[in-house]
């Protein structure tokens, strides 16, 4: 039916003949590696690699960077003045000014530019018309706020060091080394973050091109240009095509040590463990750095530094009850090479009581050196200084976190008709179906087929009966086609992306030729806002809302599947400058259109994203992009959520059933139960795949997958709860072990079990084949419960948990109480004005505490106080509901809307036995039954309060 | 487990039902009244240990293990085997005591729809038509009694549905008859031809006899001579003209053979372009198992030694060359023998008186015939020449023979379409040969009754066959129906099934379900392609229609 699909019927014809020739073979499955840079075939990474060798090669190397303490200045928590570097022998130098900022946050940054390309005294080749400074405006993108100085800080200057002062209560030293440039971040007196540790520092400052005398026949190169490699410095091939580099040789270096610490996590994206590998070879290791250059990657392998959709340049460093982090704000293609030293403090003890540092080597093709450190203590207080910085993630659309089911491609709209009625008829719960690329007419996109979608109305109609929604796809890349009003309108307005000559840049994506729309410019912002108003975009509804693909951007006839670095953006930036931007920009722009697609009606956007950078966290989510039906995807999901999620964007998930491929029923079964744990939840698969929404898969399975999918939507309130939590003050929704417990360092490297928000939800989703149990890693000896059978678990190290097919592995621990609505229904809307169930989970201590946060789930009414957030505590006998939410001019109103909704069960799970024989608690003044069911066996006690008649946003106490 | 799937549907109501209605606690059906009757107590239906007080009924909390303390709320959807487990006390009964929550909708047809759609802020009319699944008025929803309306609307269809269903299955009586006549029309041919069949098999074995004959008696003569020359001349002309014919074969076969060698180099240059050029990242995986195959195929060719067939083509080449006197036969040595000794020798009968030489001649075909029948002469009968005699008896039987051939094999193929499988009653008898087609977006599909199935882009781009039928079959279907009657219902239905159509891209060859259902005219309702190149057509037909037969619960969709 779509076999048209992006073949010419010249290929088309070609390949019938072809796949005649063949008849039984296995697709052969992996990545086109040749497709990608290796560091050796990018020349600033090689560069700098072999610039790193030398130095280790090197004894007492020096960097050839100083900085001239006269030029210093101090004001206002800020340290300024010059760098020199040395370029020669005889001692030339150029200058590189520097500026050190103590935030008031306790945050440090480092910026150090060029003189030369700041003033334009530079001169680029090609007769280019690009910008001549190193681009700046990284911060106006990815920083949204967290720059106020701090006034506390203090310096003091001495003539080979500087000494700053700073953070809470003045705990964080930076000292400033003058000569070679050098800083010592500590904390308590100890180092904890070190910059040009090594000396690989590197900053290729401008240099005019030399002509070499062309190269005679048979004459070797002759050792003139001493020791530097120039190959790379003025253009580079790579798969057939050149990039210009008007600029020359511009990149930037910093190697940072973390001394003591033998653990770094973070600089998503890429398909490997949460705690990052060793990248310069070696048993197990990585060989190249694990690198940052948002790329469309086509059956991306698994446990590989190899670059993916998207990039956050955080990273974190953790070791026993320390956590600390830095952020290299560059926006161009970045590599970080990690290796990890152990040190031995008595050479008596060796092995014993050694310490491992690990030492990275950051480095960027172009761009300014721009890096904040964080000092922790703890992984909490660097995700929030990360986030105070580059922002929390949006509080999501409450359906956007329940289940979306998706496919490439739901054929028609009857065809999507079809589908919603099923999954009622089935009864399984799901919020939003999903349409990509061929929906639209001929690729255009706000467009719809003519044929295959002749009434999007009335399928956007039959959805909002159930409070369902669709989510379309609309890409960056727009049709060349004559008579297309947007393409027409783009390159009237001339808002698309310039080649290097400054043309209307064309490349090839999904719908053949094609521009690309240039977010980096306000104008087209503006534009594109105008073409989601729901009057403009027919067929479209307010429950129809955005998925944004292809914004790396992915363009099938570029280098690396991507946009040429020579091509230039609104401002005269190269793309080079602002790669790994790119996709949060269209994303952005996405967001800023579907914030009031009809006038007065302001509702939060929801738009998925697979490019990210620093930033996108506050614009929606992500996926992981383009994965197989295989176990080992599903396996590499987790660890890419938590990463994710360290890194300041938890609003992550991977395809539940694996892009690619068709998953065994038993695969996509365990892949739901997975799924029904991954902030952003989404069933999706391959055009080529058999159809696989839940109810096909027949039993037992269908009862299986909707049993998980049940069990997410009981827990959605706090599943929200948690993302509400997130969203002031960045804290992860998925929580590895490491940011949970800093101080069992057996728990460092776990990333295949987490817990959920706060609500001591342990789970380890099964994630192997023909797995009968796993074992689950307890961090303390609490009290740990079944979830589903209360059965105990309790004492420090691993527990086996049966798991056949139908069992989620899913531990609740001691001491919190989260809420659930346990009413299935056929989606999150319509179980707005259900009751609450609260889940007490009595620890060692016999308390617990916990929270509830909820509001309309749509607007952003709660920032003018229509919401309820309340803390639960149960402590000596007593259940107590608290207020904690702020109040503001839209409380009382909504308060009031939800007053119907009240509590109507009690669950206390590990309940004293002394309440056996008692029938009733006390409500007020009132009273409300009370059942015991005391234990069996392994099996804890329990009791269920029945109908306390407490309204969920008031205040109150049960006694029991 | 309860769901829509367990709506029931109420089709008759007694009176005294209807008295009672009124004292019934919210969603309870007439059927289940008698556990709500007493005043003050109320025992779990599936669990008679348990006794809550009466006002524990529809409060909002459930209680009771099989969820029929709660029949007019959603307190007990949690009870289900799609709900995440709970612990549960004891072993009770938990099987669901209640089909639903009861929609009384005067006015209309009562029904039980899902507790789940209880107080969920939605009015679902087209289930519950009277409101009254919304009546706690959560979030301010009001759902007013439409079942006047609906119900109205409902009987005013129902009416033309079953004025079809009428109509349909008179049509499908047609059909049986056309079916019965066709099928009748088939007998009396065969009986005919087999009559002719009877007769023609004697005539032919008389006319086999005289032919025969004939040629036994002409196969005794002695070759006469067709021209001048010799046998060996006469066998020197026709080898001559067989070898030129040969020859011309083979010169036409290598420059074929030249030709497609340069195709496959041509295709070869493509693919390897291809190969080079083509983008992974279009993620088609026909693409990608094009390539690898091509790389197979390569690796292969690479692999296998290029045989060297220069000598071969030198062979062909010299074997192509015309002959002539130095080169291959001189075939003009052959054609111009002189007389030989041999060949004077058998004229020696001219010598003989006549009397003598008719006897010696009879006995020397005697003679001859004899030998020949023992194998010891080769017969002349092959060699290319025979007698007019001969020839024209052997017409006259061949003729007549295979006329027979034809006879018979009609009525072996006459016999085996009775065998065939046309459905009840023969039915599709009457249908087949005949095609209905529909527009369906995108495409135009066809069906053709027992032969064919078919879509049609209006995109250009000609016909491709989606299955040639092979067999009826049976599946059971759980199907909308539309207000106008249209939809395959619940129930097992008539399947057809289409198999072996044109490969598709990236998949398989293409297939058709066709799943049949009672209408009162051949339409396609809907194709959908249920798997890549898999494809289901639901078809309306009278010809599966039963009496006093309704698609279940078609009633249901309406409501």
């Amino acid at each position: 039916m779509r076999h048209s699909l992006m073949l010419s019927s010249r290929w088309t014809a070609l390949l019938v003949v072809i796949s005649a020739l063949c008849c039984l073979f296995s697709p052969a499955i992996s990545v086109k590696h040749e497709n990608f840079k290796t560091c050796d075939q990018s020349g600033f990474c090689k560069r700098n690699r072999a610039y790193a060798d030398t130095a280790a090669a090197t004894s007492n190397w020096e960097a050839p960077y100083r900085i001239a303490p006269e030029s210093l200045t101090w004001n206002n928590g800020q340290l300024q003045g010059t760098i020199l570097k040395t370029i020669n022998t005889n001692g030339d130098t150029v200058r590189l000014p520097i500026t050190i900022s103590f935030l008031k946050s306790g945050s440090a940054r480092v910026v150090i530019d060029e003189e030369k390309r700041q003033k334009g005294e530079i001169e680029l080749r090609h007769d280019s018309k690009i910008r001549k400074e190193r681009y700046n405006e990284a911060e106006s993108w990815a920083i949204v706020g967290g720059l106020d100085l701090s006034k506390s800080a203090t310096e003091e200057r001495g003539s080979a060091k500087s000494h700053v002062k700073y953070g809470p209560a003045g705990k964080f030293e930076a000292v400033i080394t003058y000569a070679p440039f050098g800083i010592d971040f500590k904390r308590d007196d100890a180092t904890q973050v070190r910059f040009n540790d090594r000396g690989l520092l590197n900053l290729e400052h401008w240099r005019p091109k030399i002509e070499q005398p062309e190269k005679k026949e048979g004459e070797e190169a002759s050792g003139v240009s001493a020791g530097e490699d120039e190959s790379t410095w003025w253009d580079e091939s790579f798969g057939g095509n050149t990039d210009s580099k008007p600029r020359g040789p511009e990149s930037v270096g910093l190697d940072i040590t973390f001394p003591g610490y033998e653990h770094v996590f973070g600089i998503p994206e890429h398909a490997g463990s949460l705690s990052l590998k060793e990248t310069r070879g070696g048993d197990g290791h990585h060989t190249d750095p694990y690198r940052l250059y948002n790329a469309d990657v086509f059956e991306y392998t698994l446990d590989s530094s190899m670059t993916l959709y998207g990039s956050i340049p955080f990273m974190q460093a953790h070791k026993k009850d320390s956590t600390v982090g830095v952020f290299w704000l560059n926006a161009a293609e970045t590599w970080v090479d990690v290796i990890k030293q152990k040190e031995a403090h008595n050479p008596l003890s060796l092995g014993i009581g050694s310490k491992t540092d690990t030492k990275t080597h950051w480095f960027s093709e172009s761009g300014l050196i721009d890096v904040f450190v964080f000092l922790g203590p703890t992984a909490k207080d660097v995700t929030s200084a990360y986030g105070e910085l580059t922002g929390y993630t949006a509080l999501p659309q409450e359906f956007a976190i329940a289940y979306h089911q998706c496919r490439w491609n739901y054929n028609s709209d009857e065809d999507v008709k079809d589908v919603d009625r099923k999954m009622s008829k089935h009864n399984i719960p799901y919020d939003v179906i999903w349409l990509d690329i061929e929906y639209t007419d001929d690729k255009q996109y706000f467009t719809w087929d003519p044929l295959s979608f002749p009434n999007p109305t009335g399928m956007l109609e039959q959805l909002d009966k159930s409070e369902r929604k669709l989510v379309a796809i609309i890409d960056p890349h727009i049709k060349n086609k004559d008579g297309y009003h947007v393409v027409e309108d783009l390159k009237k307005k001339d808002l698309a992306v310039h080649n290097k000559d400054g043309n209307i840049y064309e490349g090839w994506c999904w719908p053949g030729s094609s521009h690309w729309i240039d977010c980096f410019n306000p104008v087209a912002i503006k534009w594109w806002i105008g073409l989601f108003k729901l009057d403009a975009f027919k067929g479209s509804a307010s429950n129809l809302f955005i998925w944004n693909d292809m914004n790396e951007p992915s363009v099938f006839n570029g280098p690396e599947t991507t946009m040429p670095k020579d091509n230039i953006h609104h401002g005269n930036w190269e793309h080079r400058d602002v790669h790994n931007l790119n996709g949060m920009t269209f994303h952005n722009a996405t967001y800023q259109a579907l914030l009031e697609r009809k006038k007065g009606e302001i509702r939060r956007p929801f738009v998925l994203t697979r490019a990210f950078y620093s930033g996108s966290q506050r614009l929606g989510a992500m996926w992981t992009g383009d994965n197989q039906a295989s176990w080992g995807h599903l396996a590499a999901g987790f660890p890419m959520i938590l990463n994710n999620g360290i890194a300041g964007f938890p609003f992550a998930g991977a395809d539940v059933g694996g892009f690619f491929g068709n998953p065994e029923k038993d695969l996509l079964t365990r892949w739901y139960q997975a799924g029904a744990f991954y902030p952003f939840f989404r069933g999706h698969a391959h055009i080529d795949t058999r159809r696989r929404e839940p109810y096909l898969a027949g039993e037992p399975y269908t009862g299986i997958i909707t049993q998980a999918l049940r069990l997410r939507y009981s827990l959605l309130p706090a599943w929200y709860t948690a993302f509400h939590q997130a969203s002031v003050d960045g804290t992860p929704i998925l929580r590895p072990h490491y940011f949970q417990y800093p101080s069992d360092e057996s728990g460092f490297a776990i990333d295949d079990q987490f817990f959920v928000g706060g609500t001591g939800l342990l789970a380890k989703p099964v994630v192997t084949e023909k797995a009968e149990s796993v074992d689950i890693y307890l961090p303390d000896d609490e009290s740990y419960y079944d979830y589903f059978t209360y059965q105990i678990y309790s004492g420090k190290g691993k527990h086996n948990v049966v798991a056949p097919l139908e069992k989620i592995p899913l531990l609740m621990q001691g001491g919190h109480i989260f809420p659930r609505k346990d009413r299935p229904r056929r989606s999150s809307g319509l179980m707005k004005w259900d009751p609450y169930t609260l889940v007490i989970v009595l620890g060692n201590s016999g308390e617990a505490k916990g929270e509830l946060y909820f509001d309309d789930g749509d607007t952003f009414d709660y920032q003018l106080g229509a919401h309820v957030h309340k803390e639960f505590e149960f402590k000596d006998g007593v259940l107590s509901s608290k207020n904690i939410g702020s109040k503001g001019k839209l409380t009382d109103k909504f308060l009031n809307s939800v007053k119907s909704v009240g509590v109507e069960k009690v669950i206390v799970v590990g309940a004293p036995k002394a309440w056996e024989g008692k029938s009733t608690v006390k409500v007020g003044s009132g009273q409300a039954g009370l059942e015991y069911h005391a234990a069996e066996g392994n099996k804890a006690a329990w009791a269920v309060v029945r109908v306390p008649k407490v309204a969920i946003g008031e205040d109150w106490k049960i006694e029991f | 487990m309860r769901g829509i799937e367990a709506l029931v549907l109420l089709s008759t109501l007694s009176s005294s039902v209807l008295a009672a209605e009124s004292s019934r606690p919210r969603g309870v059906g007439p059927e289940f009244a008698k556990f709500y009757k007493a005043a003050d107590s109320f025992t779990c239906i599936s669990n008679p240990s348990i006794k809550l007080d009466f006002s524990r009924v529809n409060d909002d909390y459930c209680d009771c293990p099989d969820g029929s303390d709660e029949p007019g709320t959603a307190a007990c959807t949690y009870l289900s085997a799609l709900s995440p487990p709970q612990p549960v006390v004891g072993a009770p009964n938990t099987t669901l005591a209640l089909p639903g929550f009861y929609c009384k909708n005067k006015g209309h047809i009562p029904n039980y729809i899902s507790h789940t759609y209880v107080n969920d802020g939605v009015c679902d009319y087209d289930v519950c038509c009277d409101g009254s699944d919304e009546w706690a008025g959560v979030g301010g929803v009001k759902c007013e009694d439409k079942c006047k309306e609906i119900g109205k609307e409902w009987r005013r269809l129902d009416e033309i549905r079953q004025k079809s269903a009428r109509s349909a299955l008179k049509k499908k009586t047609e059909l049986v008859n056309e079916a019965q006549a066709l099928r009748a029309g088939v007998e009396l041919r065969i009986s005919s031809l087999q009559v002719e069949i009877k007769e023609q098999e004697k005539k032919v074995e008389d006319l086999k006899k005289k032919y025969e004959e004939v040629e036994r008696s002409e196969r005794g003569k002695v070759v006469k001579s067709q021209g001048k020359g010799s046998k060996v001349t006469v066998l020197a002309g026709l080898a001559k003209q067989r070898v030129e014919e040969l020859r011309d074969a083979l010169i036409g076969l290598v420059n074929k053979r030249d030709e497609l060698r340069r195709t496959v180099k041509e295709l070869e240059t493509i693919l390897s372009t291809f190969k080079e050029e083509y983008n992974p990242n279009f993620n088609d995986e026909g693409v990608k198992r094009a390539v690898k195959s091509w790389e197979d195929y390569a690796a292969k060719k690479d692999a296998a030694a290029e045989i060297d067939e220069s000598a071969e083509d030198r062979d062909i080449e010299e074997i192509s060359k015309p002959d002539s006197e130095t080169e291959g036969i001189n075939w003009a040595e052959w054609e111009t023998e002189e007389e030989s000794d041999v060949e004077a020798l058998y004229k020696f009968e001219e010598y003989l008186p006549a009397s003598l030489r008719d006897w010696v001649h009879q006995k020397l075909t005697d003679l001859r015939i004899m030998l020949i029948e023992n194998g010891i002469l080769a017969d002349n009968a092959n060699s290319g020449s025979e007698s007019k005699v001969v020839s024209n008896a052997r017409t006259a039987y061949q003729t007549l023979n295979d006329d027979l051939g034809i006879k018979q094999s009609t009525v072996g193929d006459l016999t085996n379409d009775l065998e065939k499988d046309y459905g009840p009653d023969d039915i599709f008898r009457a249908l087949k040969d005949t095609c209905v087609s529909k527009d369906s977006g995108e495409y135009e599909y066809e069906l053709c009754w027992l032969d064919k199935t078919s879509q049609k882009s209006k995109r250009g781009s000609g016909s491709t066959g989606m299955g040639n039928f092979v067999r009826f079959d049976k599946l059971y279907v759980d199907e909308e129906i539309d207000a106008e009657g249209k939809g395959l219902g619940t129930g097992e239905r008539t399947v057809l099934m289409y198999e072996n159509g044109q490969h598709c891209w990236n998949g398989p060859n293409r297939q058709t379900t066709v799943v049949l259902a009672c209408a009162e005219k051949d339409e396609i309702w809907k194709v959908v392609e249920q798997e890549k190149c898999m494809y289901r057509m639901d078809v309306g037909t009278p010809a599966v229609c039963e009496n006093g037969q309704r698609k279940a619960d078609s009633k249901k969709d309406e409501l």
